[in-house]
């Protein structure tokens, strides 16, 4: 076997760096930002919170798309564990800049940054300038919409944004080719000769055994023989555990290397959400699609969560509010599992059994999430209630979907997110209101029940009493958006 | 706004570090050397006797090299800034959740975090002071109770057509800092000690490190490259930061490391402080507030910090940008067991003006005006124009930049439009609000409005420049270098600002109070003048004009040459002429010391001369408000600020952004709550919610005031940093504005600050409940 076959390889700093768990004394779960502190010259990959919440430690991960090209993208080094850039780039912002002997010739994005002021007391500064190097390298237009949802996932508590805004767009609409472009070809050569390495299938040291299988058959498998391992893929909330609550993990599984999973596709009546799937991606294919999902995803989490993280781990972690939930209860999304023995298919409100509790059963796991196709979208809402627009998780989020008769009700779903321990169908509500005239007084009485079919608590994000007069205001908004006035 | 002759604005050398992470923060200093790191074990509970400590675990977990407890402190057991009240680490009982109690260092910072989870604490719980009205009822203030009075409210009130009264909250803000606290404290030889800290304050955190330590002053050196942010929360609760890493450091006889984990600073450190204000005003029927009295009471937390000094200036700006014939104000600074509350940006002042905008506000609603109406009636102009503590505004430009900003945006058209589209809209209402802010510049404390410098030129004609202000991002190096350019005569490249060290410049005043270019600009100056008098006699000496010695006087410096006034054939190289002065063995090194002059307030009559001189901005903000949901989007903000004759355009116009956008976050989305038992919930980024590029205004139009010059300042400079913080009061009240249209504005919504969706959604469902009844 090739020596390389026991280390997580990638590229770093123009050359290739290989990890070897079993002599380096690194856990396999070692982030990347705790990795980047071990090295001269990378502190400008910055700690602010190792939550993901900041965007201080964001970093570009750089590899192979479809068509062959370089794909860059913003991630928090905070939240990435290291096996996950196997066969990648890392670029941190101590690359952008082209050494030319002595001189350093910024990158232009950070001339950019430079010549607006973006900058005051710097410490967040790397971090902005690698969200707007991942922009730069996309092909976004210049457009102050696509700046805002780029640099969401970075705080800055200094400038305001306003001069971080200007520069970011000016950077953009002056796009000209730098010197990624220039080496592209070299790299993508580099990168497929570690990819073509075997690479070791799990890590083992003295306190984590870390698997990452190629295969799905190979996941099942190793799921098998260790039913007790943490299963992860983008790994964005374990990873906080480990960060936060100085968890280490003695079994993990990582799926983002089971690039099977990573699929979408559609037939007539249903659309297909590959597990390994990753919410940008997914946002880009629901765009012209899914309206609701798209704008659902617009406001997730941030760019750089949303770069690694999956619809699946979001149905998995079955959080109170998992701001997609609703909208797959009222869609009866279905929750396809796999395991050795073989696979099945759970509707979504089954699969979520209590507070962050699943029916995932011992060696299994998500394979895909369907949705079927709503007879009528345009009557298909989304909302949240949060306190912040970007990167905040709802206080309250719901979703809705009427089918009317002559102005009458035939049927309508709506579920609620933040409302009780698990996101909830509205059952009460939603057979008052069938059979009766979709009209506003119709629906103020609803409110009422409404109010009465729910107990909130109140906590960091919200008092009792504000998100039940969320929960009752979002059904009137739903009216307000689909009566018979809106729709004649 | 720059000047003419100006060299051309180069670049901070500190920005292009940044931009490209080079840079290094206090933390990053810790990589370049073998060190330990330290952990904080802290309380538990909000006020409790601690009945046993065991270390036994701790102490054989790996890595582990010292845990030390308060019996380990050599010195006293002090980090109190003010007053001593604050320990260093408990002894027999703690106040707070998140006050200090033991400190370990281990070799790396996981090893410090499990041991920490070894130790054992056992507390007797003890009942807990953790609201204000309960400290209002049952508990004690700190410092004195304070006011400030004019005229007889009495005989106001009995004149005023209309009296309102009412209570208005203003939260708490966690300042967010990006780099949280830190300090490295390097040993050195014969018990001298390098602390590399975090601080707005360097020689308080020396101070507070050789009180600790047991030892004077002067083996103590505190240096401070920059930090990641500050805004008043580096002020003093950086000290205790640096004293344990100190303590850390000497007990393991190497260099320590002792930076919080993001929520442990959150949860250890103070921050704005709430408050829960009464007030009643009398007006006539016209809208002019004749009598206004307001009683102020601020949750200090658990110690006194600097609670006294943001009283007095919350009481100094209850007045805003108002006169007010009648006024009595008084606050008082309530104990309770949270950790101890803290400068924040505005210092007080946003509190204190929070109150009386929001009465203008109430009295603009109550009359069926317009609030702008209301606020340009009261507004200090004419012979209206000494506030209420005795100090006449001079210099004030508070009609003009409102007339100027009405104008620039469109603000009547604007609000006929708004007007317009609430009667259309039942589920979405816009609103808008334009506020003015007088903010007082100086410390209140007057004898800390001093500064020193020091000022090298080396013999090849680079100087080497230092004062007593630190770099928080605020650009005052890059502001201090440019003025030390322009009084030297010099290219900017010539000059390097060194980091702010304790043994350069010592017994400096706080960066803090907006005053650190006012104050250090001036001892940079100062400083200058001498090497200049010097220089000036060494070249004067060596040239003759028209057959006479050329006089000091006669010298000019500029564009990087020393020069003769009037015989052009006379001129030399900088370099040159300082090493003229060199041989002719005069001093090239120069301190430079400045005192604001002219600063007076006697307490016992609540009146004099604090502040010396007053920094005017307005702005205006429109919101759209989703009446089911609560959100707000800021549609359009336009700020007109006066920073006398800019020092630097760019720099102020970027403090002015962050300094609205920040207080925008306390207005609306910054909410901090805290259980039953004292434990803060929102400790971290996923519930503390600081503004996202995504909550700015869609229109963003920032302008500087022309045209004001305060002669008495720094080359005709304002100071910057907090007074845009309330600039935000517009966001603010322009949400109220969106709430009251609900109800066709003829209800007075319940509101508090922040203006949370919370808030909102509470406000809107009472004038939905009550709107019917509504006559």
């Amino acid at each position: 076997m090739p020596e390389s076959s026991s280390t997580v390889s990638f590229l770093l700093d123009g050359s290739v760096r290989s990890l070897d768990f079993s002599k380096d004394g690194l856990l396999p779960s070692t982030t990347v930002l705790d990795y980047l502190k071990r090295l001269q010259n990378h502190h400008g990959t910055r700690e602010a919170c190792r939550e993901g919440d900041c965007g201080a430690c964001t970093v570009v991960i750089a590899e192979e798309a479809p068509d062959g090209r370089l794909a860059y993208k913003a991630v928090n080094a905070c939240l990435l564990f290291l096996p996950a850039i196997h066969g990648k780039q890392l670029i941190t912002v101590e690359n952008l800049p082209l050494r030319d002997g002595e001189k350093l010739i910024l990158h232009p994005v950070q001339q950019a940054l430079l010549l607006h002021n973006g900058i005051q007391c710097g410490f967040c500064t790397p971090g902005v300038v690698m969200s707007m190097f991942a922009l730069y390298k996309s092909n976004a237009p210049a457009e102050e919409s696509l700046v805002r949802e780029a640099l969401a996932g970075n705080l800055c508590r200094c400038t305001g944004y306003h001069a971080i805004l200007q520069a970011c767009i000016e950077a953009i609409s002056q796009r000209t080719e730098d010197h990624f472009d220039i080496t592209e070809a070299e790299t993508l050569k580099i990168l497929r000769e570690i990819r073509n390495t075997q690479l070791e299938d799990s890590f083992r040291t003295r306190e984590q055994h870390y698997m990452i299988p190629r295969k799905l058959n190979q996941a099942l498998l190793m799921l098998q023989q260790y039913p007790a391992a943490t299963l992860v893929n983008g790994a964005s909330d374990v990873a906080v555990l480990q960060n936060i609550k100085h968890r280490i993990f003695p079994e993990i599984l990582d799926l983002s290397h089971v690039h099977e999973l990573d699929f979408f596709y559609e037939d007539h009546a249903n659309w297909f959400i590959g597990a390994g799937l990753r919410l940008q991606d997914l946002k880009t294919i629901a765009a012209g699609r899914m309206p609701v999902l798209h704008g659902l995803l617009l406001h997730f989490a941030s760019l750089q969560i949303r770069n690694v993280a999956t619809l699946a781990g979001n149905v998995a972690s079955a959080s109170p509010i998992g701001d997609a939930l609703p909208l797959l209860f009222v869609m009866d999304a279905r929750v396809h599992l796999a395991s050795v023995s073989g696979s099945r298919i759970v509707p979504i409100e089954a699969f979520i059994l209590s507070y962050r509790k699943t029916d995932l059963g011992p060696g299994e796991l998500i394979t895909m999430i369907s949705i079927p196709k709503p007879a009528r979208p345009s009557l298909l809402r989304w909302y949240k209630v949060s306190n912040r627009k970007d990167a905040d998780i709802a206080s309250v989020s719901a979703a809705f979907s009427v089918e009317l008769k002559d102005g009458v009700t035939s049927d309508i779903r709506i579920a609620y997110g933040g409302m009780a321990a698990t996101p909830l169908r509205a059952a009460q509500t939603e057979a008052f209101l069938k059979g009766k005239p979709w009209e506003r007084p119709v629906v103020e009485d609803a409110m009422q029940l409404l109010q009465n079919e729910f107990t909130p608590i109140g906590d960091a994000r919200s008092s009792a009493l504000a998100r039940t007069l969320a929960a009752r205001n979002l059904l009137l908004k739903y009216w307000s958006e689909t009566n018979a006035d809106v729709h004649e | 706004m720059n000047n003419p002759g100006d060299h051309s604005v180069s670049h901070s050398e500190s920005n292009i570090l940044h931009v490209t992470g080079m840079s290094r923060f206090t933390g990053d200093l810790a990589q370049e050397m073998e060190c330990l790191f330290g952990k904080v074990v802290f309380s538990k509970y909000a006020h409790a006797r601690i009945s046993g400590i065991d270390i036994t675990k701790t102490l054989q977990a790996p890595g582990v090299q010292a845990v030390i407890s308060a019996a380990d402190i050599p010195g006293s057991n002090q980090t109190g800034p003010v007053f001593h009240d604050e320990p260093c680490l408990a002894e027999d009982t703690v106040q707070c959740i998140g006050q200090a109690i033991l400190l370990i260092a281990a070799t790396c910072r996981p090893e410090a975090e499990k041991a920490a989870e070894t130790v054992n604490i056992s507390y007797e719980p003890l009942p807990a002071i953790l609201e204000l009205e309960d400290a209002m009822q049952y508990g004690e203030i700190t410092g004195r109770e304070r006011w400030l009075k004019r005229g007889d409210t009495h005989a106001g009130f009995e004149q005023s057509e209309y009296l309102i009264e009412g209570q208005i909250r203003t939260g708490a803000q966690e300042h967010w800092y990006l780099e949280t606290q830190a300090s490295l404290a390097i040993p050195g030889e014969a018990g001298e000690i390098l602390i590399h800290s975090s601080t707005q304050h360097p020689s308080e955190t020396q101070a507070i490190v050789a009180e600790v330590l047991g030892i004077p002053r002067n083996k103590v050196t505190v240096e401070v490259h920059r930090m990641g942010g500050a805004f008043g929360g580096k002020e003093t609760q950086a000290n205790p930061v640096a004293a344990w890493a100190a303590l850390l450091a000497v007990k393991c006889g190497k260099p320590v490391l002792l930076q919080l984990s993001r929520q442990d600073d959150q949860r250890m450190t103070g921050k704005r402080h709430r408050f829960l204000s009464t007030y009643k005003a009398g007006f006539t029927a016209e809208g002019k507030i004749l009598a206004y009295e307001a009683s102020l009471h601020g949750d200090a937390g658990c110690t006194a910090d600097l609670s006294g000094a943001i009283l007095e200036r919350a009481l100094f700006h209850t007045d805003n940008a108002y006169y007010i014939p009648n006024i009595s104000v008084t606050g008082r600074m309530w104990k309770t067991n949270h950790p101890s509350n803290t400068a924040f940006r505005g210092f007080g002042g946003p509190q204190g003006m929070a109150v009386i905008e929001q009465v203008i506000d109430r009295i603009a609603r109550f009359l069926g005006k317009d609030p702008l109406e209301i606020r340009q009636l009261n507004l200090y102009q004419g012979v209206h124009n000494v506030t209420h503590y005795g100090q006449e505004i001079q210099d004030n430009h508070l009609e003009a930049i409102l007339q100027q900003l009405i104008h620039s945006a469109s603000y009547y058209q604007r609000r006929k439009e708004i007007n317009e589209f609430n009667s259309r809209n039942a589920f979405f209402k816009k609103g808008m609000a334009l506020t003015p802010v007088k903010f007082g510049i100086s410390f209140t404390t007057s004898y800390l409005n001093q500064a020193g410098a020091l000022v090298h030129i080396y013999q090849d004609g680079s100087i080497l420049l230092s004062h007593g202000g630190t770099e928080m991002g605020q650009g005052l190096h890059t502001k201090i270098r440019g003025i030390a350019a322009r009084e030297m005569g010099v290219a900017e490249v010539r000059i390097r600002v060194a980091p702010t060290n304790t043994s350069r410049v010592p017994n400096t005043s706080a960066t803090a109070a907006s005053s650190g270019s006012d104050l250090n600009g001036m001892a940079v100056k100062d400083a200058i003048d001498k090497l200049k008098y010097r220089i000036s006699e060494a070249v004067a000496g060596s040239w003759t004009s028209d057959g006479k010695a050329s006089r000091r006087e006669e010298i000019l410096f500029a564009n990087d040459k020393v020069s003769h006034r009037s015989d052009a054939d006379l001129s030399m190289s900088f370099e040159a002429a300082v090493q003229l002065a060199y041989k002719s063995k005069r001093s090239l090194s120069a301190t430079g010391y400045y005192a604001t002059p002219g600063l007076a307030f006697d307490p016992m009559t609540g009146k004099g001369h604090p502040f010396h001189y007053f920094a005017f901005g307005a702005a205006v903000s429109e919101v759209l408000l989703d009446v089911l949901t609560g959100r707000v989007s800021l549609l359009r903000t336009d700020i007109l600020h006066d920073t006398g004759t800019s020092l630097n355009p760019d720099i102020d116009k970027g403090q002015i952004a962050g300094g609205y956008v920040q207080g925008l976050g306390w207005c609306t989305s910054e909410i901090i709550r805290w259980d039953q038992d004292g434990r803060l919930l929102n400790h971290g980024p996923d519930t503390y919610k600081i503004p996202t590029i995504g909550d700015i205004p869609a229109a963003f139009n920032i302008a500087l005031f022309p045209g004001s010059h305060q002669p008495t300042a720094i080359h005709g400079s304002k100071a910057v940093g907090e007074p845009p913080l309330m600039l935000a009061f517009s966001a603010w009240l322009a949400v109220k504005d969106a709430i009251s249209a609900v109800a066709s504005h003829r209800k007075e919504p319940e509101f508090e600050l922040p203006a949370s969706v919370d808030t909102i959604l509470q406000a809107i469902f009472a004038l939905n409940q009550t709107n019917t009844s509504d006559p």
